[in-house]
């Protein structure tokens, strides 16, 4: 087959939009239901939980419709490790959009943790005793 | 979550939040629940220390090193590698920076040492054809040298589609008579990693699960992990929501195609492939295959490569052995025209040159 056999049709980008916003698979208002249920869960019992959206069968657009209704909270947090991670709080507080990305920038996993402060957030006791040390150490110096 | 991983890991400038974020990420690809990324953290971060690290062998048969290549050009080198720290890599071509005798010497003595305990992992199919013939190393056929190593292996990972199910070697006609590990290895547990190449994380993933809880992996029927093989690409694929809308893309240029919709009709092998491409992606997360626009090929199946075509739809009839007696008619018939036309050629080209005799040397 020749190549110019191949029709090459440019599509305006404006014209295009419409079918942009069809991305919309309609998995994502259900996991609302779920999100709310697992706040309920972290008032009951204390038990903090986390859907990891990777797993689950959504369009980018899906993801742009739910981060859109959670919104923005208070809290953003960013975490440099191989790569950026962000933790930020929703508008309902305790319900927290975590995701990391690679050293490349590409989104490696992406959560929804429901709890009061995420895990990744609390500096650990081993990691306090070495500050502690280096704390220490600072104040030897002094004298 | 303490232990010499950790303390070798903050030595390298990896802190435990680092790791913590590595983890969770790596269950999510396993398709396991949140929390385990905490478990797996915990119980990594206290693998056993340098001197009591598992010993794995690496034996490369019939193979393209792909699979070596996967694997070694991974995205992030330092994280996968970490998992490697936690394992003593004692024979692998490719890899290692000895040669020859000394090469084959290392590998007998790993084997010797480490007698009932070391990890096999396997690339590449074996010949059986010519008593072994097609594929040597060091004087030894490859069905030797498995045999050899597989006595002493505690298990074996047939890594790719060619150890795992004879692969590209094995597809029709099959001229060295290849096959997979599990073909002549019966006495072990062999967990298959069939892909071609499969995904580094799989891998990476399989020996993360022997340190974290010290066993293999869950397998399915084809002896995969099901942690990554448990659900076909199109269960897992973003653009299923548009094949179940019944929104198709005709050819790879119409509006379907550039809305992102779905690739079944052009030849898209995900729903019978069993893979996490859809979740792991590739190039360190970039994309993958249906997400550049193009369909499945089902690398990771047993004889992808005979199925019918990569550009024929699944609905459509591509099993090559159901009609196999179809296509020999049509195929004798066509034979039979074209040794008609060969006849007549060869009569023009005998009419038109003249060929030179003795007798006509003499004239």
């Amino acid at each position: 087959m020749p190549l110019d056999a191949i029709p090459v049709v440019v599509i305006n980008a404006s014209e295009n939009s419409s079918a942009a916003d069809s991305g919309l698979s309609g998995n994502a208002p259900v996991l609302l239901r779920e999100i709310a249920e697992l706040a309920q869960r972290l008032l009951a019992s204390d038990e903090a939980s986390a859907i990891d959206l990777r797993a689950l069968p959504l369009t980018p657009a899906d993801l742009d419709w739910l981060r859109e209704a959670l919104g923005q909270g208070q809290v953003v947090a960013t975490l440099q490790a191989e790569g950026e991670s962000t933790l930020s709080e929703t508008v309902c507080p305790g319900v927290w959009w975590v995701t990391h990305h690679n050293e490349k920038g590409a989104v490696a996993s992406e959560f929804i943790e429901v709890t009061y402060v995420p895990e990744l957030l609390k500096a650990h006791p081993d990691d306090v005793k070495i500050g502690l040390e280096h704390l220490e150490m600072l104040i030897s110096d002094l004298s | 979550m303490q232990g010499p991983l950790i303390d070798t890991l903050a030595r390298q400038g990896v802190t435990r939040r680092t790791f913590m974020k590595y983890c969770a990420t790596l269950a999510s690809m396993m398709a396991l629940p949140p929390a385990a990324g905490r478990a797996m953290a915990e119980a990594m971060a206290a693998a056993p220390a340098a001197t009591k690290r598992p010993s794995v062998i690496w034996l490369p048969f019939q193979e393209c090193t792909g699979c070596t290549e996967s694997i070694t050009r991974s995205h992030s080198p330092s994280l996968e590698g970490l998992i490697f720290d936690a394992i003593s890599l004692d024979y692998q071509e490719t890899l290692m920076a000895a040669a020859g005798h000394q090469a084959e010497e290392a590998l007998q003595a790993a084997m010797k040492a480490n007698e009932g305990k070391y990890l096999l992992i396997v690339d590449g199919s074996i010949p059986l054809g010519l008593d072994g013939a097609y594929s040597c190393i060091g004087g030894k056929s490859n069905l030797e040298a498995l045999k050899e190593a597989a006595k002493g292996a505690a298990a074996i990972v047939a890594m790719g589609s060619c150890a795992a199910f004879g692969g590209i070697p094995k597809a029709n006609p099959n001229p060295t008579g290849a096959v997979s590990v599990s073909d002549i290895i019966k006495d072990k547990p062999i967990i298959n990693i069939p892909g071609c190449p499969p995904i580094p994380v799989v891998m990476t993933g399989v020996l993360a699960h022997f340190l974290t809880f010290g066993s293999l992996p869950e397998l399915d029927s084809k002896g995969r992990p099901k942690a990554f093989y448990g659900e076909t690409i199109h269960d897992r694929c973003y653009r299923r929501p548009f094949y179940d809308q019944g929104k198709f893309a005709k050819t790879f240029d119409d509006e379907g195609a550039r809305n992102g919709w779905c690739l079944f009709e052009l030849g898209c092998k995900g729903p019978v492939t069993y893979n996490a491409c859809a979740t792991v992606k590739w190039n360190g997360g970039t994309s993958w295959p249906v997400e550049s626009g193009h369909g499945c090929l089902g690398c990771s199946e047993p004889d992808f490569w005979d199925a019918g075509g990569f550009y024929k739809a699944l609905s459509m009839p591509a099993d090559p052995l159901k009609f196999a007696s179809t296509a020999a008619a049509v195929g004798a018939v066509a034979g039979v025209a074209i040794s008609f036309a060969n006849r007549g050629k060869k009569g023009a080209a005998k009419s038109a040159h003249e060929t030179t005799t003795l007798a006509d040397l003499e004239k």
